[in-house]
C-alpha cells in the first residue's frame, strides 16, 4: 500500500507527535495530517497541522477531502488533569470517539482505524488470570470512570467494525506507559521521596516503553489486524521493586488512610492517584502478548524492568542510597 | 578435629573479632574516602568470613531493587531465603516423610493434584520443598492458589514470591504450557474448611477443571496424598459473620485461635506424610478430549480415589498423629 494518507488524532500529545513524525519520515506514508486543539509544543515538519475539536464536525467533510485512507485515533484521556475534570474527560473520549467514528463511517476513503485504547478495561483484580489476553475483556464489571469511558469507546469500536466489513479496526489496548520524556500518572506517582504503597501488598506491574509505544501503534498502521491487541513491555515489576528502582522509598499505607496519604503526598509534588491507579497499586495486571507479537508482528524492544531501567538512567534523580548517605553526620 | 571450640578462650574470642574489627575499619575508612554508605558497606565486607559476606551483598543489592522476579512474580532470592525456614519446618516441626518423589517429572510440564487442608497454604510449600529436597533432579513447584490468599495484606506478597498463582484455569493452562511443574488443589476452599470429624475424607473434587487442563496441555498428573496437614490447625468451629466481615471464607476457631492471638497463627506439630503416585498420562487423548465431559468426570474420580486411599494407607502406616 504504497502513498497511504493518513489521519492523527491528538497530535499534540507527546506520543501523538512522535507517532506523527515517524508516520512523515515513512517512505510508504504519502501524507500525515495531524489533528488537536492546540498546536503541538513544536513544529512538526511535513505533518499538516488542523487545529479543529474532534466533536467539532469538521471531520466528516475533511476526511474525503483530503482523502485520508488510514486513521489513528490517540485522542483519548487517560486520567482527568488539574484542568480537566472527569466529566470533560468522558466528553473528550466518548463523544469525540463518537464523531470520528461517525465521519469514518461517511468516509468511503477510509481504509483503516487504529485507537490507541487502554488495557485499563481489564481491571485490576486479586483473582484476575496472571496475564490477560484480548477476550478477557469482559470478565469482571467495569468498576471505575475511566473504565467506563473505555467500555464505551470499545463497544462504539465494535458496532462500528460490525457494520463496516471493509474497513480494518484495530483497537490497541495500552498499559501504562513509561519513559524519559513522558509525565504520567505513574512517572508523578513515583516523583516524591517518599511513595505510599498500599500497606501488605507488592502487585504486579507491567509498563509499556515510550518507544514502543510509537512503535506498535507505527506497527499496527503498517499490519493492520482486526479486533483488540494488547500493548506492554513483556514481563513485570513487583511495585516494591519499581519504587526502589526509582530511588525511592516506600511508605505502607493502610487501605483506609492511603486516600489521606496519597493526598498529603501529592501536596510535596506527588501525583493524584486516580481510582484505576488506586486499584492497579494494590492487585496489579499483567497482559498477554501473543497478538501483539506474532499477528501485528511487533517485538517490543524493552521488557518492563527495562523501561524501567532506562527511564531511572535517563531521569538521573537522587539514588536512595546516596541520599541517605548525604543524611549521615560528618560528610 | 581442631575447631575454634578447641582453642583457648582468648584466642576463639579473637578468631571472632578479627574479621569484625577489619570490617569496622574497612567502613570507616570508605566512608572517610567519600564514597556511599552502602558503597562504604559493600567494601568494608571483604574482611568478614564469605557467609556474611554474601548475605550483606544480598541485602544491600535487595535495598536498591537489584534482584529479580519473573513476570509470574516467583522471586528466587525471596524464595532461597525463606527456604531454610520451611526446611527446618519440614525435617523438625512436621518430621516430613517423603514417600515416591521420583515419580515427579524431572522435566516438563506435569500436574500435581493434591488433597487440601490446614486453612493456610501449608500443604503446597511442604510438597514444594519435598521435591527441592528428595528428588534427584530438583525443580521449583507453581501452586494454585485460592483468591481470598491475594486479598490478604502480606500473606498476598508472600503466595506471590513463593510462585504462587490465582487458581484459574487460564493461569494453570498457561504455566504448564511453559513446562512448569504446578501443584493444583481440586478440593479448594471446602477442603481447607473442613471439619476435624471430616479429615481425610476427600471433598468432592469441583467438576474435574483440573482434568480438563491436564488435557488440553497433555500433562501429566501426578496424585500426591498429604497426611498431617490436618491436624495443624484443628477447627472447631467456624464463626461465618467474622468471615464475612473481613472476606474470608471462613473464620476458623482451633485450640490456638484466636484465644492465642498471632501465635495462633503457628500451626501444630504433627507427623507428616507425603506420597506421590504414579503419573497419569494424558496426552495421548488429544487436547480435544478435554471437551469429553465422560472422560473428564472418569480420570476426575480416578485420580480422587487413587488420593483417598493412599491417604487412609498413609493414615494408618504413619499411627500416632504428634508422637
Amino acid at each position: 500500500m504504497a502513498g497511504r494518507r493518513v489521519l492523527v488524532t491528538g497530535v499534540s500529545s507527546y506520543l501523538g507527535s512522535e507517532i506523527a513524525r515517524s508516520l512523515a519520515a515513512d517512505p510508504e506514508i504519502e501524507h500525515v495530517i495531524g489533528l488537536d486543539e492546540r498546536p503541538p509544543r513544536e513544529r512538526l515538519r511535513e505533518v499538516e497541522f488542523v487545529e479543529a475539536d474532534i466533536r467539532g464536525g469538521e471531520l466528516g467533510e475533511m476526511l474525503p477531502r483530503a482523502g485520508v485512507d488510514t486513521v489513528i485515533h490517540n485522542k483519548i484521556v487517560r486520567r482527568p488533569g488539574p484542568r480537566l475534570s472527569a466529566r470533560a474527560a468522558h466528553e473528550i473520549n466518548v463523544i469525540g470517539t463518537l464523531e470520528l467514528l461517525a465521519a469514518c463511517e461517511r468516509a468511503a476513503s477510509v481504509a483503516a482505524i487504529v485507537i490507541r485504547g487502554s488495557a485499563g478495561i481489564y481491571g485490576a483484580e486479586p483473582d484476575a488470570p496472571q496475564f490477560f489476553s484480548e477476550e478477557l475483556a469482559r470478565l469482571y464489571p467495569l468498576r471505575t470512570r475511566f473504565q467506563r469511558d473505555v467500555g464505551e469507546i470499545e463497544n462504539l469500536f465494535d458496532a462500528f467494525a460490525r457494520r463496516n466489513r471493509d474497513v480494518i479496526c484495530t483497537m490497541l489496548r495500552y498499559q501504562p506507559a513509561i519513559g524519559p520524556s513522558l509525565n504520567t500518572q505513574i512517572t508523578q506517582y513515583l516523583a516524591p521521596a517518599l511513595v505510599p504503597t498500599p500497606l501488605g501488598f507488592d502487585p504486579r506491574i507491567q509498563l509499556v516503553h515510550e518507544y514502543d509505544a510509537v512503535g506498535a501503534t507505527l506497527a499496527a498502521v503498517h499490519n493492520p489486524v482486526r479486533g483488540a491487541v494488547n500493548v506492554a513491555g513483556p514481563g513485570t515489576i513487583g511495585l516494591s521493586r519499581l519504587v526502589r528502582r526509582a530511588g525511592r522509598s516506600a511508605l505502607p499505607v493502610p487501605a483506609v488512610l492511603f486516600d489521606t496519604a496519597t493526598a498529603t503526598a501529592r501536596r510535596f509534588g506527588g501525583a493524584r492517584v486516580s481510582p484505576d491507579l488506586r486499584r492497579l497499586l494494590r492487585y496489579g495486571r499483567a497482559v498477554d502478548l501473543t497478538r501483539l507479537t506474532q499477528e501485528v508482528g511487533f517485538r517490543p524492544r524493552f521488557s518492563t524492568p527495562d523501561a524501567v531501567e532506562d527511564w531511572v538512567r535517563a531521569k538521573g534523580g537522587r539514588r536512595l542510597v546516596t541520599a541517605v548517605g548525604e543524611l549521615l553526620p560528618g560528610r | 578435629m581442631s575447631g575454634p571450640t578447641n582453642k583457648p578462650g582468648g584466642e576463639a574470642t579473637a578468631t571472632l573479632l578479627r574479621p569484625a574489627v577489619a570490617f569496622l575499619r574497612g567502613l570507616r575508612g570508605g566512608l572517610a574516602r567519600g564514597v556511599s554508605p552502602f558503597e562504604a558497606l559493600a567494601g568494608a565486607g571483604v574482611a568478614l568470613p564469605g557467609d556474611a559476606r554474601g548475605a550483606l551483598d544480598a541485602a544491600i543489592s535487595r535495598l536498591e531493587g537489584d534482584y529479580a522476579e519473573d513476570e509470574w512474580g516467583y522471586d528466587e532470592g525471596f524464595a532461597d531465603a525463606v527456604f531454610p525456614l520451611l526446611e527446618l519446618m519440614y525435617e523438625r516441626w512436621w518430621r516430613v516423610r517423603a514417600i515416591g518423589v521420583p515419580n515427579v517429572p524431572a522435566h516438563g510440564r506435569a500436574l500435581l493434584v493434591a488433597n487440601h487442608a490446614g486453612v493456610l497454604p501449608w500443604d503446597a510449600t511442604m510438597i514444594a520443598t519435598a521435591i527441592l529436597r528428595e528428588h534427584p533432579l530438583p525443580r521449583a513447584t507453581r501452586f494454585l492458589v485460592l483468591r481470598w490468599a491475594f486479598e490478604m495484606p502480606w500473606l498476598s506478597i508472600a503466595v506471590r514470591r513463593l510462585g504462587g498463582v490465582v487458581a484459574s484455569p487460564y493461569n494453570a493452562v498457561r504455566l504448564l504450557e511453559e513446562d512448569e511443574l504446578v501443584a493444583v488443589f481440586p478440593e479448594g476452599a471446602r477442603g481447607i474448611g473442613k471439619a476435624w470429624s471430616e479429615r481425610y475424607r476427600l471433598q468432592r473434587f469441583g467438576r474435574g477443571g483440573f482434568v480438563e487442563i491436564a488435557l488440553r496441555t497433555g500433562a501429566p498428573i501426578v496424585p500426591v496424598a498429604v497426611v498431617g496437614s490436618e491436624e495443624i490447625y484443628p477447627k472447631i468451629a467456624d464463626v461465618r459473620p467474622l468471615a464475612r466481615l473481613i472476606g474470608a471464607p471462613y473464620f476458623p476457631i482451633t485450640p490456638t485461635f484466636p484465644a492465642l492471638g498471632p501465635l495462633g497463627v503457628i500451626p501444630l506439630p504433627s507427623r507428616w506424610q507425603i506420597e506421590f503416585g504414579e503419573p497419569i498420562e494424558t496426552a495421548s487423548y488429544g487436547p480435544d478430549a478435554a471437551d469429553d465431559r465422560r472422560l473428564v468426570l472418569e480420570l476426575s474420580e480416578r485420580v480422587r480415589s487413587e488420593i483417598q486411599d493412599s491417604l487412609l494407607r498413609g493414615v494408618f502406616e504413619r499411627g500416632s498423629p504428634f508422637v
